[in-house]
């Protein structure tokens, strides 16, 4: 059956957003709420009425990924991931082989989550590590320390999940010896995937007012991971991610291909029929339209063509992959990948690679990424 | 009025020595003016003059005085512009009198413009009454300062009259004195019609408005008159005098000070020194002394939002109405877009016509660094003049450059010799001279490229002699030195809006100086960008800005990606702001501080 909202190729993923952290980091701008004690509760009831909205324009999909982040899904005890593991599969169909990823905080990581997370769907945990440095974690206000995250990866993987995890690169004060100590660590853990991401002061965040100059410089933390990474195993695919090989995760893969997918939960985002939408992001206005039975988006847009074959342009450029030049110009033309080509070709040109098949960024212009975006958008 | 009963005078003094407060004090002791219509500084009208305590434009005022002899009088009073820049237009109003008031600060002394001005008086034979001022200050020293005036100036001034224009002192001794002292004007009212133009004002309803001073013969109403230097006729439509507002008159006599419109559209074609004469009987000959000023400082106007150049040049063809002696032409630069590049006098001209450009016509404008006029003998054996950089033609082209000298005289206690003597050595000056005027005080007289008075001379010679130095300067002409232009080459490109125009000798410290302020100020790019000062094909000064290393935007899901590209438009649009140049990025700023750089480094 043919869904007007659905993608034709069925190619669809599900995003899920748990607006529930123990404490707000001072970096970190995803919406995310400090819970009372039936906050989370109320909330999968809430969530639950959004899926079922969903279910009466689209029915009951089948996804090929599902990612449950936020926040922090594991501040749900497993009562709670019952409650929601029930939800979603009453709405929802996945794919025999679907990759279903579910973010964890090491401090919070139970058995519980494992045992519940094993038998249902999920294959893939990512872990929110950001550093092996006890002072780098006290500094980033997180609730754990190097010890706790040893143990939450070891027990992920030890329970056979396929393992992310992330790292945060630039930090003030933060050393090269010591950026190297954890990313041979990380590599020692048997994580089969790596996410590093640069520090940025985001608005709307305790250290957005931060002199830049405070941060330690990023150009020597990600050239060297760029030169390590491989020599171990792992390949970068994208711009901030590393894999051992077949271990990329599909469903980041799907945002950079211009894939579609559902977003449901506060502040959640989707992508449908060419279409993204945003979702209200406080916890009251969430809550009343939900129990009026209205719709959770509270903004959308459509990008004209010419926008949109730059954003697909500039989303391909993240993966080592480049734009795939038959794919492209089949959906956006080759007007537009000429047009764009030309620019890409009056950058240096260490920094881009061209092929029949493909165009992409080097390694060299991955580190430069944002400034040939610049001129692409 | 008889001849023996006028009296035309000006009062001349260095600046803030009391010259525009001795004026106004005189207009109320001869009731000109009741005191309680007065402005401070009456004569100063503009907002500016007043402001800055100069006078750029010259007003001329008649007074009525019964002196003690019994007889009344009629005293001319015409006021002078007291700045260096404008020499030419004080010498004609000089002209226009019989006699001048000489101030001299009682406390200070003889100061550079003291001694300027009374010379151009002494050079046109005008009779000069000393008269010190402010002595009712502690610090007046009234009998070190007579002698100063015998020793420097070469009058006696022992009864010089002693005022204090503040508490009023003096003040009918003044006006005796010019009565008894100002030779009264000779004249022929038979003789063919011979009128000094003096100043020229423009008025939106007459038009422009000539002052003059009549020599010979008579001005009268609906005569046609003709302007000597231009050649053009004019029918009189009024004939006036300045009481001090305008009050018409039947006509205008020998010896008489007064005012004329006859419908003359632009001020150009009423040039200050210019004879006005009778169409049906014109004189033999023109007043000596005419000459049509030429600019000698330039620099590029441009607004400050592109948009406006249009406002620009109407602000501009208005205030070329008012003051003929600015010339603009208009020119285009790569980083700041269209505008004008104008000529004026000198640095305070030019700084005024900024200012009322902004006040009078609103206009917000961004001034380049200002340059002078080079004359350049090409190898074929041509002249041209180069008023940019840009004129620079090839070296190779070159046979020999030349810039204008000033010959400037700065009066100072004897200690800051020393410091001055260097800074002139480095502005590249010759010296011509140094006197001692009093056992502590000296005149030091150095001759000096305009182009280095210009740059900063004023503001190093102020902290070099921490600001007890006066200064004064005449164009002497142009003189054979080795000046090159230096080119900013940015990835090989030349960058017209950086080059500039230098001696040989500091084309490497000034070139290392730019070089260094772009680098700074270019963010980098993708690419090295080598940033090179020349001279021609010869490479001076090299930096390289670095390529940027590292610029991810590191984190994009699902959420972000509208996120993401709206902080890339934003990027994106500060980047537009930037002035694309080749390849290179420049942002705005550079040409600002560019500016800065050229006026003042070298240290």
């Amino acid at each position: 059956m043919s869904n007007p909202f659905l993608p034709p190729s069925g190619e669809l993923s599900l995003y899920i957003h748990i607006p529930f952290c123990e404490r707000k980091c001072p970096y970190c701008a995803f919406e995310s709420f400090i819970p009372s004690r039936v906050d989370a509760t109320v909330y999968l009831e809430l969530l639950e009425k959004e899926f079922e909205w969903w279910s009466i324009r689209i029915g009951k999909p089948m996804f090929n990924t599902c990612y449950i982040g936020g926040g922090t899904p594991t501040i749900l005890n497993s009562q709670q991931w019952s409650k929601l593991i029930k939800t979603i599969e009453k709405y929802c169909n996945f794919t025999p082989s679907a990759e279903i990823t579910v973010e964890a905080n090491p401090n919070s990581l139970k058995a519980e989550h494992l045992h519940a997370w094993r038998d249902w769907r999920v294959n893939r945990v990512s872990i929110g590590v950001q550093s092996f440095d006890d002072a780098e974690l006290e500094q980033l206000g997180r609730m754990h320390n190097s010890a706790q995250a040893y143990e939450a990866l070891s027990a992920a993987i030890v329970s056979g999940f396929s393992v992310n995890a992330d790292f945060i690169f630039g930090l003030p004060g933060q050393t090269f010896h010591n950026w190297s100590r954890t990313l041979k660590d990380a590599v020692k853990t048997g994580v089969d995937h790596l996410s590093l991401y640069q520090l940025t002061l985001e608005p709307g965040t305790p250290w957005e007012n931060m002199p830049s100059e405070n941060l330690s410089d990023g150009y020597y933390p990600y050239r060297w991971a760029q030169w390590y990474l491989p020599r171990k195993g792992f390949k970068q695919y994208e711009v901030a991610n590393f894999s051992k090989p077949e271990c990329e995760s599909k469903h980041n893969i799907n945002y950079w291909r211009e894939g579609e997918y559902l977003g449901v939960g506060l502040g959640a985002s989707g992508y449908l029929s060419e279409w993204r939408y945003k979702n209200i992001s406080t916890l009251q206005e969430y809550a009343d339209a939900m129990t009026s039975r209205k719709s959770a988006i509270t903004s959308g847009e459509r990008l004209t063509p010419e926008a949109k074959a730059r954003e697909a342009f500039i989303l391909a450029l993240r993966m080592t992959d480049g734009v795939y030049r038959d794919q492209y110009k089949n959906k956006y033309g080759a007007f537009y990948e000429q047009m764009l080509l030309d620019i890409l070709e009056s950058f240096p040109k260490h920094l881009y690679e061209i092929t029949d098949r493909n165009i992409k960024l080097t390694t060299k212009g991955m580190r430069v990424a944002n400034r040939i975006w610049l001129e692409l958008i | 009025m008889p001849l023996s009963k006028i009296r035309n005078f000006s009062i001349i003094a260095h600046v803030d020595h009391g010259k525009s407060t001795l004026a106004d004090r005189l207009l109320e002791e001869t009731h000109t003016i009741q005191k309680r219509n007065m402005k401070a500084q009456l004569l100063d009208m503009l907002e500016l003059e007043r402001e800055r305590g100069i006078t750029i434009k010259s007003v001329p005022v008649r007074m009525n005085y019964k002196a003690k002899d019994g007889n009344e009088y009629i005293l001319n009073l015409i006021d002078t512009p007291g700045h260096a820049d404008f020499t030419y237009e004080v010498s004609r109003s000089l002209a226009a009198c019989e006699g001048a008031v000489l101030v001299v600060d009682a406390a200070q002394g003889v100061e550079a413009q003291t001694v300027a001005n009374s010379y151009l008086a002494a050079d046109l034979n005008i009779e000069l009454i000393p008269v010190l001022n402010k002595v009712d200050l502690p610090s007046a020293q009234p009998e070190r300062v007579k002698k100063e005036i015998n020793e420097i100036i070469g009058i006696v001034a022992d009864d010089a009259v002693l005022v204090s224009a503040k508490t009023g002192i003096g003040l009918p001794d003044v006006l005796e004195r010019i009565v008894r002292d100002v030779p009264a004007p000779t004249g022929d009212a038979n003789e063919p019609l011979q009128a000094l133009i003096f100043d020229s004002v423009y008025d939106n309803y007459k038009g422009v408005i000539c002052y003059v001073r009549v020599k010979n013969g008579v001005l009268k109403a609906r005569k046609t008159i003709r302007f000597m230097a231009t050649g053009r006729d004019y029918e009189l439509d009024e004939v006036g005098v300045f009481k001090p507002t305008m009050e018409p008159v039947d006509e205008l006599g020998p010896g008489e000070v007064g005012y004329i419109s006859a419908t003359i559209k632009s001020i150009d074609e009423a040039h200050v020194g210019d004879t006005i004469t009778e169409a049906s009987r014109p004189c033999k000959e023109a007043l000596a002394g005419y000459k049509k000023v030429k600019p000698v400082v330039f620099c590029g106007y441009y607004p400050i939002e592109r948009e406006n150049t249009n406002q620009l040049r109407e602000a501009l063809e208005k205030l070329q109405i008012n003051d003929s002696s600015i010339s603009f032409e208009p020119e285009n630069s790569v980083a700041l877009g269209f505008g004008f590049r104008c000529g004026f006098l000198g640095l305070l001209h030019m700084e005024i016509s900024k200012e009322r450009l902004s006040r009078e016509f609103g206009v917000d404008l961004v001034a380049t660094a200002p340059n002078v006029v080079y004359q350049i003998v090409l190898t074929n054996g041509d002249i041209i003049e180069a008023h940019r950089p840009s004129d620079f033609p090839d070296p190779v082209k070159i046979e020999e450059t030349r810039e204008p000298y000033i010959k400037l005289s700065i009066f100072m206690p004897d200690e800051f010799v020393g410091p001055t003597m260097k800074l002139c050595q480095e502005k590249r000056g010759t010296y011509v001279g140094m006197d001692y005027l009093a056992p502590e005080r000296v005149r030091l007289t150095y001759n000096l490229p305009l182009a280095e008075f210009i740059l900063d001379f004023h503001d190093r010679l102020k902290s070099c002699t921490r600001g007890y130095a006066s200064l004064d300067y005449d164009h002497i002409g142009f003189k054979a030195d080795n000046l090159v232009k230096v080119d900013m080459l940015l990835q090989d490109e030349p960058v017209d809006a950086f080059s500039f125009i230098c001696h040989a000798d500091q084309a490497y410290q000034r070139g290392h100086t730019v070089v260094g302020k772009l680098k700074e100020l270019i963010p980098r790019q993708l690419f090295e960008i080598p940033v090179q000062a020349a001279i021609g094909q010869k490479v001076i000064v090299r930096m390289n800005i670095k390529a940027v290393r590292k610029d991810v935007l590191a984190k994009c899901y699902g959420g972000d990606i509208t996120r993401k590209n709206k902080l890339l438009d934003k990027q994106k649009k500060g980047k537009k702001r930037m002035k694309q140049v080749g390849k290179v990025a420049i942002p705005q700023e550079a040409f600002y501080a560019f500016m800065d750089v050229t006026k003042a480094e070298d240290n």
